[in-house]
Parts: C-alpha cells; sequence; structure tokens
C-alpha cells in the first residue's frame, strides 16, 4: 500500500549508529567587537525513528544549530568546532556535491514562516517536484504526478488542481502543508522541523502538530521539531532537549521531563506555561533577567546569573550533563541537581 | 490505502489561479498613456517586421524626375534631393531602428544580468570586480567610445572583407551593410549593460536573504538551479520595465550615432541619418525632416509611457 506510494518506511537498523550525532559543535558570529559563540559545545542526538524536541527561548541557539547542520549558515556565522554525523558521514567534511544529496533527498527541512518560504512566482506544483527531479531523476510527468499525491498525503483538498496555484493563492495553513509536503517529497530520513507554527494559528497549529505525527508514524522517519512552546510538543516527542544560551541544559523523555524537570531553567519553563486551574487574576510566572549577549556569557554556568538556585561553583565552573535517572536517559547539567540526586541515592534506607 | 486523507482542513474556497503577470496586465490595462504606449510600439513593432514588404516603392530606387516632392497620394511623405520615396524609407528606418535597439538591448540584458545576478549571489571578490567593470564601464564616455570604434576598426573589417572577396569571390563578402550593423550592435552593447548589471545585483542582494532560498538551499538544489528558476525571476518585474525603457534609450541613441554619421550608414535608412539629411534643406522641404524626426519622438514617447505603465503594473506596493 506505501509501496504504491512510491513511500516505504525506513527499516529501523539498531547498529549502534545514531542517525544523527552532533558533537561539541561551536558557532561563531562575527562581529565589528570580534567573534562572539552563539553555540558552545552543543552535544544532540537522534536515533532512528526518534522524535527529539528542542526547546528554548528565542536566540538560544536552536535554529542555528539545526541551520548549521546542513551547512546553510549566513555568511558572517560559522562553525568553529566540532562535528556533526549523520548516517555515519560527517556533514561539515562532506564535499558540496554530496551535502546536496543530503539536502532535501536524506534530510528534509520545514521553515518557520510558510508565508515567505515558498518561491512567490513558481506554482507550487514545480517547487514540490524540483527536488524529485534533482534527486530522484524522475521526469516532469512522473514527478507532477507524486507532487499530486504529496498534496493529498497531507491533505490538501482537490490536489489536482492545487498544483498550479502559486502560493499567495494558498492560506498560511495550507502553505505549511505545502513545505511539509516538500519536505517530505524524496522521502526523508529524518525531518527538521524549525518552528513551523510559529506563524500559525492556534487551531491550524494543532493541525500540523497532528500531520507530523501521522506522517512521522506512517513513513517511520526520525524528526527533530524546534519550538519555544513546550506544551505545543508535548504529545508529539519522544525526548526533548532544554536548550539556554547555547547548550543544552537538560535532556530527558519525554515523560520524564514533565514529572520531574530538574534544570531550574526547565522549571522555571514549564511553570511559566498557564495553566486552567490557576487564578484568573494570578500573575504568569517568569524568568527573572535575561539571557547572556553573545560574547558576554558567563565564566561559569550560563543560567547562573538568573538562577533561584545559583552557587559559588556555578559561577566558576561550567557544569557538564550528567545522567541522573535509570540508565542515564535523563540528564541534566547543573551543579545543584547533580548533587540532590546524588544525595538521594546515598540516602541510606535506597 | 495509498490516499488516505490525513486530516480535514478547513480551507476549501478554490479560486482560479491568479498570477502575478495576469494580475499586472489588468492594472497596465487601467492605465490609458501606457495602452496608447503599447498600441505605438506594436505598431511600430509591425511595421519594423513587415512594413518594407508592403510600401509602394522601394526605398533605394531613386526616381530623378521626381526630387523634393511634397507629400501627395503616391508618396505619402514626398520624396528626398534622389527621388526616393521618404515614407517607404522611414517603413525601413522603423526596422533599422528596432533591429538595433532589439539586439543591442538583448545582448546587454544578457551580459547586465549574468554578472549582476553573479555577483549579487555570489558576493565577495567576483562582486568587487563586477561592480569595478561596472564602473568603468560607465565611467566611458558614449559617444567617445563608438566613435573610437568606428574610426580604429571600421576601415580594417572593410579591407578585410574586401580581400576576403577577392581572394574567395563570395559574394558574402560584398554586404559591407553587416559591418555597419555588427559595429553599432558591438559598440552600442559594450556601452549598455551597466545599468542592467546594477539593477540585477541590487535586486539579487535583496532577494538572495529571502527564506525561500535558504529552503531551496535546504532542497540540495544546485546554485545555477537556484539563481535562474529562484532568484533571476523574482528580479524580472524592475528588469521589465528597465529593457521598456532601454528599447526606447537604444532606438535614440542609434538615431543620435547615425545622425552624427557614425552609426548606421547611408544608402541603409535610418531615422538618425534621414533627419541629418533633411535638416541641410529644412527651410525649403520641412517634410524631409519632420517625418523621420516625427516618428522617432512618438517611438521614444511610447517606449517612455509604456515603461512608467509596466513599472507601475509590476509594483503592486506603488500602485493605487
Amino acid at each position: 500500500m506505501m509501496m504504491a506510494n512510491g513511500m516505504r518506511p525506513h527499516p529501523v537498523t539498531n547498529t549502534g549508529e545514531r542517525l544523527l550525532d552532533v558533537k561539541g559543535l561551536t558557532i561563531e558570529i562575527d562581529t565589528r567587537r570580534g567573534p562572539a559563540t552563539v553555540v558552545d559545545g552543543i552535544d544532540l542526538h537522534v536515533d532512528h525513528g526518534e522524535t527529539l524536541g528542542i526547546v528554548g527561548e528565542s536566540g538560544c541557539g536552536k535554529s542555528l544549530t539545526m541551520l548549521s547542520l546542513m551547512r546553510l549558515l549566513p555568511n558572517k556565522i560559522k562553525v568553529t568546532k566540532g562535528e556533526a554525523n549523520f548516517a555515519g558521514r560527517d556533514l561539515q567534511k562532506m564535499s558540496n556535491a554530496d551535502l546536496r544529496k543530503v539536502r532535501g533527498g536524506e534530510v528534509g527541512f520545514i521553515f518557520q514562516d510558510p508565508m515567505t518560504s515558498l518561491n512567490p512566482v513558481m506554482r507550487i506544483g514545480q517547487q514540490l517536484a524540483e527536488p524529485l527531479i534533482y534527486h530522484r531523476g524522475m521526469t516532469k510527468a512522473q514527478a507532477r504526478k507524486r507532487a499530486g499525491e504529496l498534496l493529498r498525503l497531507v491533505g490538501i483538498p482537490g490536489p489536482e488542481e492545487r498544483l498550479d496555484a502559486y502560493p499567495h493563492e494558498l492560506s498560511g495553513g495550507m502553505r505549511q502543508r505545502v513545505m511539509i509536503a516538500i519536505g517530505l517529497a524524496c522521502n526523508p530520513q529524518l525531518l527538521i522541523a524549525d518552528e513551523p507554527t510559529t506563524a500559525l494559528d492556534v487551531t491550524i497549529q494543532a493541525q500540523i502538530v497532528d500531520l507530523v505525527k501521522e506522517l512521522r508514524d506512517k513513513l517511520g522517519m526520525s524528526v527533530v521539531w524546534i519550538t519555544h512552546d513546550l506544551a505545543l510538543i508535548a504529545g508529539l516527542v519522544d525526548r526533548i532537549n532544554v536548550l539556554y544560551a547555547g547548550t543544552v541544559v537538560e535532556d530527558a523523555p519525554v515523560d520524564a521531563l514533565f514529572a520531574n524537570p530538574s534544570h531550574p531553567y526547565t522549571q522555571g519553563l514549564l511553570a511559566s506555561i498557564p495553566k486552567l486551574t490557576d487564578e484568573r487574576s494570578a500573575r504568569l510566572s517568569s524568568i527573572g533577567g535575561t539571557p547572556p549577549e553573545p560574547g558576554r556569557r558567563p565564566k561559569g554556568c550560563p543560567f547562573a546569573p538568573r538562577c533561584p538556585l545559583v552557587e559559588q561553583i556555578c559561577h566558576d565552573r561550567v557544569p557538564s550533563l550528567k545522567g541522573i535517572g535509570q540508565a542515564g536517559a535523563h540528564r541534566v547539567a547543573c551543579f545543584v541537581a547533580q548533587r540532590k540526586l546524588e544525595a538521594a541515592s546515598w540516602a541510606p534506607n535506597r | 490505502m495509498s490516499t488516505v486523507p490525513v486530516t480535514t482542513p478547513v480551507e476549501t474556497d478554490i479560486e482560479p489561479p491568479v498570477s502575478l503577470w495576469r494580475d499586472a496586465w489588468h492594472r497596465l490595462r487601467r492605465n490609458r498613456l501606457a495602452v496608447f504606449g503599447l498600441i505605438v510600439v506594436i505598431i511600430l513593432a509591425s511595421t519594423a517586421a513587415f512594413g518594407p514588404y508592403l510600401t509602394p516603392h522601394d526605398f533605394l530606387s531613386q526616381d530623378l524626375g521626381a526630387r523634393n516632392l511634397a507629400p501627395s497620394m503616391s508618396h505619402l511623405f514626398g520624396t528626398d534631393d534622389l527621388g526616393r520615396d521618404v515614407f517607404s524609407r522611414v517603413v525601413y528606418g522603423t526596422r533599422t531602428a528596432f533591429l538595433v535597439a532589439v539586439v543591442v538591448t538583448f545582448i546587454a540584458v544578457l551580459i547586465g544580468v549574468t554578472l549582476g545576478a553573479m555577483a549579487g549571489f555570489f558576493g565577495g571578490l567576483l562582486d568587487r570586480i563586477v561592480m569595478w567593470l561596472t564602473d568603468m564601464t560607465m565611467s566611458i564616455p558614449n559617444l567617445l567610445l563608438v566613435v573610437v570604434i568606428n574610426a580604429s576598426l571600421k576601415s580594417p573589417i572593410a579591407s578585410w572583407m574586401e580581400s576576403r572577396y577577392l581572394a574567395t569571390l563570395n559574394p558574402i563578402y560584398r554586404e559591407t551593410v553587416w559591418v555597419d550593423f555588427l559595429l553599432v550592435f558591438g559598440s552600442m552593447a559594450l556601452i549598455s549593460w551597466p545599468p542592467y548589471a546594477r539593477l540585477v545585483r541590487a535586486q539579487v542582494l535583496s532577494i538572495r536573504s529571502r527564506p525561500y532560498i535558504t529552503a531551496a538551499q535546504a532542497l540540495g538544489l544546485t546554485n545555477r538551479i537556484i539563481l535562474m528558476r529562484y532568484v533571476v525571476p523574482n528580479a524580472l518585474g524592475p528588469l521589465i520595465v528597465a529593457v521598456s525603457a532601454g528599447l526606447g534609450t537604444a532606438m535614440v541613441l542609434e538615431s543620435a550615432f547615425s545622425f552624427l554619421g557614425v552609426g548606421v550608414n547611408p544608402p541603409t535608412p535610418s531615422w538618425g541619418n534621414m533627419i541629418s539629411d533633411g535638416l541641410r534643406v529644412w527651410q525649403h522641404y520641412p517634410h524631409l525632416l519632420a517625418a523621420p524626426a516625427a516618428i522617432l519622438g512618438l517611438a521614444s514617447v511610447a517606449f517612455s509611457f509604456l515603461g512608467d505603465g509596466l513599472n507601475d503594473a509590476l509594483n503592486p506596493r506603488g500602485a493605487k
């Protein structure tokens, strides 16, 4: 059934090799005052068939990290250290020709703003056909047929007629569906969604999340979903990485993160989500202060200046991610949280 | 099973596609001056294409018994000092003007768009070199360059053609009219491309940073495809306006050069050399000056109106 569609779920190979493995990636911006670090030695990984949520506030390096994987960073922003392995190949060292095969062919991208991410002077059928012709060597007729199927797959009514529409004739939600269809055109192993719902209204947001969830289950790909909205992706992702100032501060399975948020920043983020049970007159909880500017990072833990639990050690040294849960699946980069857990495990009655 | 609708979306309205061009066409039609310009341009273009086959007289045949006649039914614009029909010559001059304008603009746009798009898209050293070339070319006085090219290249080419003819007896080498055109095309194209290069570069610089370009890169498309299918089509609006204005300018420029004797040479009729001939006797035979001058003015105004109209039509933000 899937075969007829030209789409087959990827076999979940368990060779111990991760689909995406980012190690110590550092990104710097050239400013007039010299280079400023925006992403500081980030470690990330995505397993085959896994959905990873990346959460963090604006400017914490979420999008830059993902763009850097595909070497799509603007001119003045550069990766200075670290490696990013995709299916065992280092994306940073790959030749341009090989990289182009990965882009769109093995890794699909969905961008933030569907209003400006489609070429305004090209019919959407053509834009869908482009990667199919380029990566899959299809003829124009084959690509057009497949483009129609893709539009149907993402739930666009009258897909065959829509192929000849221009982007401005579609609503925001429709355009994001088209973007998703383009991202999935070549049946990629990994779909990177960079805040795909930010520009959409709330009901459409939920539709898009559901759509990606269904497509993921159907096609068996891995997904990285970047967002600043923890609640939105709770039902979609397997694991969440919380980013703060260009580093991962907490990495946990989604249930563990909501049940037992361990980093003070994560706790603050969760506390700032309004709940139905809140008093109507109560003020929304927020985290005091602002994230450090690039180039003015504190010497120790980047969150230390805003942290309610801060101690002297936090100002002196940078904490690294350490496992606190069973089998180390839940990791946190916070001295205080790590010590609390150590203390708990030393308790005599355990 | 392969066509399971995933989620039922809300929107179901389907309008007939309204493309940018159709939209622009609607706006253009409402602009009277632009429509006037368009009609005149179409008439002149058809005259250039088919006119010479329909004229009652040959533009070269002399009738020395009927020199300097005033306009009449058999000679609409009268005859010149060699008894040639001025109407036929103006019609043929239209062909000359269009031929030069179209070929020169085509070459200039080709060079300008290629250089400008590459400079804007790739930036860096390439950009600097192209902009340096552009500035340098723009600093050369038009007329001076054309005079220099004419003076330095015309006679060597002519004598080379002559020697080829004597060696091969191939009549192709006898057709010196083409040397004229080639020199005019070449020298004018050489000075006409910089404005196109600058315009396209500026457009590309702004388009390059738009999200759909990053999206196209993320699809693994090559720079060549992105440049040709994503960048250039989006830069086309202002370019069309510039081309329309450029065609008019090229016509005037051709006439100016021919007027000064460095463009198309007699006996090939050009509005410019007809004006030049008419100027000498205008007190006695004003029609010899009036006919080509009026047509040149009409063509220039028509292209300028059309260009303005296109500018408004293709810039939705500027209109209304």
